[in-house]
């Protein structure tokens, strides 16, 4: 086999190995890499700073661990910057497989401010200061009846509590007290959320979403009827640079590490298309 | 090196391991966890739906606080299984029927606003899409390039007249557009493949056996 064919037909196992190599490598000696925070992330983290102290931070987690690796890091900053803020979070998934990591965000995000908390009035309560109302199917329902009344969607939290009986419930009924929605989603349900809540309630909504899903996204944000958008690792690590530079939250930054693999890896699969390529025009031109 | 002890972090770090082997070619081993991934999604979901919809939704007051209107939905829900019944598969029409009338009544409207409404008036050349393009003094260039893009796009699928003259030109730029779309795309899906692979990998080198944090 020459040159030329060797190019044309490398091995699918060779470019799986040198990916992994490429992959493993900064993530074992870790480089610094600005991060340099683009205007949909910028346009969310501001939605979420100027929340009314009158509203809550309504946050639906729709994502499994399949989209672990790239929506859990939006969770955890989103959380870290409304906890911050002391702004009221609602917590909620549309599916079921979400409901643990969701659990797990929440409880990880809550340990690191009651870690450092020095009083009751300093920590972060459940009831008080975020629900997690849990899982109500199909998705379409909780959308709908929310704008009417969230207690009598989620009559019960996800830890079994009478919602109507948290302190944080007695002020927020429906959509009228909540100031943004994040959608932090593998799927479809950002749509729902501007289909259903938006357009009938008048629900702000804001989008976590991954790469896959960013080209059929961009022009509901261009059009305003998203107040923000974040896309995959990249956003994920976007949001986390507000967070430490504008809150001085100094946590683990899961995005923000990766971010030298996902450049050595897209660096890596360009020149295999590009070998590929220059393979391809030699065999032409010899034809 | 800090090698978990915990059992349930070598078993997800096996499983992943098991996973990756489909890579070199499919054998035993992937095979195995994704059964075992099939068969503990499908177990998770039908408890979850047991315990908390059709339990607290449906038998409970049914059956113990005794209103009888839940019967309805209890007679409903039971139709879709008559699907397994040759005589009475017929019947399975009717929750379909319902189902398909609330999605549609419910999501026509909404398609409607959100996505074609919406969608052409962020469009059209106005103020307020010059300056949503966040592209200051060039808002009005990328409003106009978008404004041309739909254009030219949609020509290109406009089959009921033959590509020539000014369609042929328009339809040749529409392609230029379709091609940069999924370029967009392509980029972005590959994006999300490898942090897919980055977020295992951090979990087998962190959790697992603890090189990184």
């Amino acid at each position: 086999m020459n040159l030329v064919d060797l190019m044309l037909k490398i091995d699918r196992r060779i470019i799986y190995l040198v990916l992994a190599v490429v992959v493993i490598l900064p993530l074992i000696i870790p480089s610094v890499q600005h991060v340099r925070v683009m205007p949909p992330v910028e346009k969310l983290y501001n939605a979420v700073d100027t929340i009314p102290v009158d509203k809550v931070l309504m946050i639906d987690f729709d994502y499994d661990p399949q989209t672990q690796p790239e929506l859990e890091p939006m969770a955890l900053a989103i959380l870290r910057h409304a906890f911050k803020k002391r702004i009221k979070v609602l917590a909620l998934s549309l599916y079921v497989q979400p409901l643990g990591l969701a659990k797990a965000a929440l409880d990880q995000v809550v340990g690191e401010f009651n870690a450092e908390a020095k009083s009751r009035a300093d920590s972060i309560i459940y009831g008080r200061d975020y629900i997690f109302l849990g899982w109500q199917p199909p998705p379409l329902v909780p959308i709908l009846g929310m704008g009417e009344s969230i207690t009598n969607v989620y009559k019960k939290d996800y830890y079994g509590n009478q919602t109507d009986t948290l302190p944080l419930m007695k002020r927020v009924k429906n959509y009228n007290q909540v100031g943004l929605l994040i959608c932090i989603s593998s799927g479809d349900p950002p749509l729902w959320w501007v289909g259903y809540a938006q357009n009938r309630f008048g629900l702000k909504v804001g989008v976590g979403c991954t790469a896959v899903s960013a080209s059929d996204y961009y022009p509901y944000l261009q059009t305003g009827q998203f107040s923000g958008l974040m896309v995959g690792m990249k956003g994920a690590a976007e949001y986390e640079e507000l967070v430490e530079t504008r809150l001085a939250i100094y946590k683990h930054r899961k995005a923000s590490t990766a971010l030298p693999s996902l450049t050595y890896a897209h660096l890596v699969m360009m020149i295999f298309i590009i070998i590929g390529n220059i393979g391809y025009f030699i065999k032409r031109r010899k034809k | 090196m800090n090698i978990s002890l915990d059992p349930w972090v070598w078993i997800s770090a096996l499983l992943s391991l098991a996973i990756f082997s489909f890579l070199y070619k499919d054998n035993p081993f992937y095979k195995f966890a994704e059964h075992v991934f099939v068969g503990a999604a499908n177990g998770y979901a039908v408890t979850f739906y047991w315990h908390n919809i059709l339990v607290p939704s449906l038998f409970d007051p049914l059956f113990r606080q005794g209103k009888l209107i839940y019967i309805l939905s209890l007679i409903i829900g039971v139709l879709y299984f008559t699907r397994f019944i040759p005589r009475l598969s017929w019947l399975v029409r009717i929750p379909i029927g319902i189902t398909i009338g609330y999605y549609t009544g419910a999501s026509i409207p909404a398609t409607i606003q959100a996505n074609i409404i919406k969608q052409i008036q962020g469009t059209i050349l106005t103020k307020e899409n010059f300056l949503a393009w966040h592209a200051g003094n060039t808002g009005i260039l990328w409003s106009i390039i978008l404004f041309i893009g739909v254009l030219c796009t949609l020509s290109y699928f406009y089959f009921s007249k033959e590509h020539k003259g000014l369609l042929k030109i328009s339809s040749r730029i529409g392609i230029i557009f379709i091609m940069v779309g999924f370029g967009a795309a392509f980029g972005y899906t590959v994006m999300a493949r490898v942090s897919l692979l980055i977020g295992r990998l951090q979990y087998l080198l962190g959790p697992w056996l603890g090189i990184i944090k």
